[in-house]
């Protein structure tokens, strides 16, 4: 069972009756008046009290947050920090945008995005360091080869996401039909689609998690066709920049921590994050986590022997503004400096 | 009680070590084909459980497949209009109570005026159907699977299993059909029927399912994932592919493919620290489900070991008291046994009257007691027997004892014989091999200037001889009397001797006068060793040999008669052959150069040191050897010088 399916039959009927507000859980509410108590004080919040929004559902995607958290790595760096999800239909721009949330973590390439459509934010951190999206195909099915890809069926996220893949497609001058789907692999299991934009450490397992061998697939990594775009990273609007620039940093440093931990430990981080699942009722495989875990490490380049580097290159800044702005006449993208505001963080 | 050296002991331990062998094997036999039995029945168990669930499946979730099916034909033939489909989906709910939820979403935009969404729908609410039109941008219906993916596919399809938070928390699944309207080019897609079903009745029924201890049956999706488990952490988290990870065993994704396949098989599979599993697998026949069911091994055969244990318990007892039974039975049995080894002591110790125990049984033991009884009585004969003879024989002893006194008696034992003849000095000595013997030697005074000696050896042994020995010492002294000369001597005591000699007993005789004055020794040798004359100057050499025969033989024999002079200091050394014939263990005879180089290497003692040396040279060449036959040595010095 996926995670948006669920969701969305949850809606489907919590929709039909009307949700009540004396029905919710206590932490619900808690959670309902805390978000009341940041949207009206807004600038009365004390300096060092954060919200961190995550772009997806718990997984181990964020376990570094999680084990700072759990290891009081932010209480240490004086930081309060409260950590929350957004459900699956919206996207944490909205948080960022109506202040509900001090940071979020967002792909690049939807906050560059974001900020072409004239959302004010900037990117402290750039977390992960190498693309981590790929096209799956099956083998002997219709597309064996890049060459297939035209006239075929592609299954590309609704919620977006898909900026970087169809980009590489249509620079190939290659036309195909593009299906959006939510987060299930079903239809590219039951064959409903030929093609299917992943996620190298999510969707490509779920796959392999519902029994297809990793020899009856073909893969399309975008980095080995020239789109080596990175993901996730930490962003905040120009304004939270300027007024919490220190607790910011506190924040990034005890993350950075966090998922230094969390590389080391990762039996303890995959219970953490089990947990974590658990608690907001989202499916969680032990198995799947835990090779989530590995590979966003691997992305983000965790290494014990030396610091994180948590600047983004310009070269890649271009590059993906070009895909964003294929056509750049007429519009005024923002300068590098303008956009990458990368924190300096005192070194260990 | 049980001592090593005992029957029952031995009988024990042997019965014993038969009797565990064949229960080990007996009870080895058993095991092994019990636990194959129980391994059959447990997999039939486990086919028939899991058909008895397919059925029920078939039975519930195959005529839901019907309804959307329905819903989809007669919108595709136009029997339903789109504003009726809120009262029908209704409908659909009233005649099922099996359904949660029926609806018919149609494609965006496809019905003039009904916008982009429109999806007439109908569900519970506790026991009420109520009815709505779903989709909005908060619900794209059709970006669902359930919707997505018959449309695209143009096939009926049952979605993977899903928790209805809405619907109670209940596992619902979902059959959507596609639908197709006509259009201006022939037909399209027109949006998709469904129906949704709780699944709770058939993870109840699986999840009550309990083998043996821990054993279970689960409930999978097509895509492996677990809807129902035992450890409730699993339903709807992990899939067979995800535990074949978590578990490191490869095995299950291979059978969460072979699932996939349609296929069902029984497999052992093992899990780390859980030991090895059993499981048999097959797919349901709806909704695209498949069961399974997992039992361990080890408990498989747990009645099968409490029964075990109690046999070997049963056994170990058995054996118990077996040894206890054998036991007592072997002692009582044997218990005559001891009692007869007792009396054999007693009747060895010489007390015959001792009783033998009684034996009531008519068995071997009888039959030994009989023949100790026999033995007693012979015994207490044979003794009673011996006693007689042995008095007999120490009559006949004493007797000997007495003859050989007597005969002792008959030849002179004193020396120096003669203190009045100082020219002679003369030793000898006479041991018999028997009590009595056949040799003799004599010495006596002829007259005045005349002295006589003899020596002798009768044919035979014992008495006979020491009998034909007396009667020639008594005629040679009665004879002697009459005739001066030897050869007179010698032929009158062989007329005397050879009268009557029925027996045909003979004896060598010696026989020597000595002239005290001249030195001049008359003799006869009838068939005797020739003795030895030692010169004062130290030479020695033998007599001649005999010429003549033994005594006894030949009534009108005629003795020759020789003479040698002895000079002063002269001695002669006589022996019977007893002494040149004495043997030892080796069987080697003493001989007459033995006889010869002793003489020689003694020349100047006197007659007791001559003969005190052969005999101490004879005792060492014989040494414990017993003695065969007399041994006799006479020696005669004669020096006139001796005052």
């Amino acid at each position: 069972m996926d995670v948006l399916t669920e969701i969305a039959w949850k809606l489907r009927y919590n929709y039909l009756m009307r949700f009540k507000v004396t029905e919710m859980t206590p932490s619900i509410r808690l959670f309902a008046i805390l978000l009341c108590c940041c949207c009206i004080g807004g600038s009365q919040v004390r300096a060092d009290s954060l919200v961190f929004s995550t772009h997806w559902l718990p997984q181990a995607q964020f376990a570094g947050y999680y084990m700072a958290q759990e290891k009081g790595f932010y209480k240490e760096a004086g930081i309060e920090l409260e950590l929350i999800h957004p459900p699956a239909n919206v996207n944490a721009l909205t948080y960022l945008s109506e202040g509900k949330a001090d940071i979020v973590s967002l792909f690049l390439v939807t906050a560059l995005d974001a900020r072409l459509q004239g959302l004010p934010l900037v990117q402290i951190a750039q977390m992960s360091e190498h693309s981590a999206i790929l096209f799956v195909a099956k083998r002997g099915g219709r597309v064996q080869t890049i060459d297939d890809f035209g006239g075929s069926k592609i299954g590309v996220w609704k919620s977006g996401f898909a900026e970087v893949p169809k980009a590489m497609v249509q620079a190939r001058g290659i036309r195909a039909e593009w299906v959006p789907v939510l987060s299930s692999v079903n239809l590219f299991l039951m064959d409903g689609i030929d093609l299917m934009t992943v996620m190298w450490y999510n969707e490509y397992n779920a796959i392999y998690l519902s029994g297809v061998n990793e020899e009856e697939l073909h893969t399309f990594f975008l980095s080995d066709y020239g789109y080596d775009i990175p993901e996730d990273g930490l962003y905040v609007s120009a304004q939270t920049l300027r007024e919490k620039k220190e607790a910011l940093t506190a924040f990034t440093a005890a993350s950075l921590k966090g998922w230094q931990y969390a590389a080391a430990h990762p039996d303890e981080t995959i219970a953490v994050v089990l947990e974590r699942m658990r608690q907001a009722k989202v499916p969680a495989s032990e198995a799947h986590q835990a090779w989530m875990l590995e590979k966003i490490i691997e992305l983000q380049g965790f290494r014990e022997s030396s610091d994180k580097d948590i600047s983004l290159p310009k070269e890649v800044y271009d590059k993906t503004l070009r895909i964003l702005l294929p056509d750049p006449e007429g519009s005024s993208p923002p300068a590098f400096d303008d956009f990458v505001k990368t924190l300096s963080l005192p070194s260990k | 009680m049980l001592h090593k050296n005992t029957l029952s002991f031995r009988i024990v331990t042997r019965v014993l070590g038969i009797t565990a062998l064949l229960f080990v094997l007996t009870i080895s036999g058993y095991y092994y084909y019990t636990r194959q039995l129980i391994r059959q029945a447990a997999r039939e168990n486990a086919i028939q459980l899991a058909g008895n669930i397919a059925g029920k499946v078939a039975q519930q979730l195959q005529p839901m497949e019907k309804i959307p099916q329905m819903v989809s034909a007669s919108l595709e033939m136009g029997f339903f209009q789109p504003d009726s489909l809120k009262s029908i989906t209704k409908k659909i709910l009233q005649e099922n109570p099996a359904i949660f939820g029926a609806g018919v979403a149609f494609e965006p935009n496809i019905l003039p005026g009904r916008g982009r969404f429109f999806m007439p729908f109908a569900f519970r609410v506790g026991d009420n159907i109520q009815t709505a039109y779903l989709g909005g941008l908060d619900y794209e219906y059709f970006l669902m699977d359930w919707y997505q993916i018959p449309a695209l596919t143009g096939q009926a399809y049952w979605s993977e299993p899903y928790f209805d938070e809405g619907g109670g928390n209940a596992l619902m699944i979902t059959y959507a059909v596609p639908f197709y309207l006509p259009n201006d080019t022939g037909r399209q897609l027109g949006g998709v029927a469904t129906v949704d079903v709780n699944l709770e009745w058939l993870t109840n029924i699986v999840s009550e399912v309990k083998i043996f201890e821990s054993g279970y049956a689960f409930v999978l999706s097509r895509n492996g994932m677990a809807l129902t488990h035992p450890d409730k952490a699993m339903i709807m988290n992990e899939s067979i592919f995800s535990n074949a990870e978590n578990w490191n065993e490869p095995l299950l994704r291979e059978i969460g493919r072979d699932l996939q396949q349609g296929n069902s098989q029984f497999r052992a599979y093992n899990l780390k620290d859980r030991g090895q599993r059993w499981i048999y697998y097959q797919p349901l026949p709806s909704g695209n489900l498949s069961l399974a069911v997992v039992y361990p091994d080890a408990e498989m055969f747990a009645p099968l070991k409490r029964v075990n244990t109690l046999l070997v318990f049963l056994i170990l007892l058995g054996l118990l008291v077996m040894i206890i039974g054998v036991h007592n039975m072997v002692s009582r049995t044997a218990r005559p046994l001891v009692h007869i080894a007792q009396s054999a002591r007693e009747i060895a110790s010489g007390n015959f009257q001792t009783p033998l125990p009684d034996i009531r049984s008519k068995d071997e033991l009888l039959q030994l007691r009989n023949a100790f009884e026999y033995m007693q009585q012979q015994l207490e004969l044979y003794i009673a027997r011996i006693t007689e003879t042995t008095a007999a024989k120490e009559k006949i002893e004493s007797e000997l004892r007495i003859a050989r006194e007597i005969q002792m008696s008959m030849i002179p034992h004193s020396f120096p014989p003669f203190p009045d003849l100082p020219q002679i000095d003369l030793y000898a000595v006479l041991e018999s091999a028997k009590e009595v013997g056949g040799d003799l030697y004599d010495f006596f005074q002829l007259g005045e200037d005349k002295f006589c000696f003899a020596i002798g050896d009768v044919s035979g042994k014992g008495v006979p001889a020491s009998l034909f020995m007396a009667v020639t010492r008594t005629l040679l002294r009665s004879i002697a009397d009459k005739y001066p000369r030897p050869a007179a001597i010698m032929s009158e005591l062989n007329k005397s001797l050879s009268l009557n000699n029925d027996s045909c007993m003979f004896v060598t005789f010696f026989l020597g006068i000595l002239d005290l004055k001249t030195g001049e020794l008359a003799y006869s040798n009838a068939g005797h060793n020739p003795p030895l004359i030692i010169t004062q100057s130290g030479t020695v050499s033998f007599f001649p040999k005999a010429t003549a025969i033994p005594l006894g033989l030949m009534e009108d024999f005629v003795y020759p008669e020789s003479i040698l002079t002895m000079q002063d200091g002269d001695k002669i050394f006589a022996y019977t052959d007893g002494v040149s014939e004495a043997e030892n263990a080796k069987q080697e005879l003493f001989g007459e150069e033995a006889i010869m180089s002793l003489v020689q290497k003694s020349t100047t003692g006197d007659p007791r040191q001559l003969i005190q040396t052969v005999k101490k040279a004879l005792e060492k060449h014989v040494e414990d050897f017993e003695q065969s036959d007399d041994i006799t040595m006479l020696s005669v010095l004669y020096d006139r010088r001796s005052k």
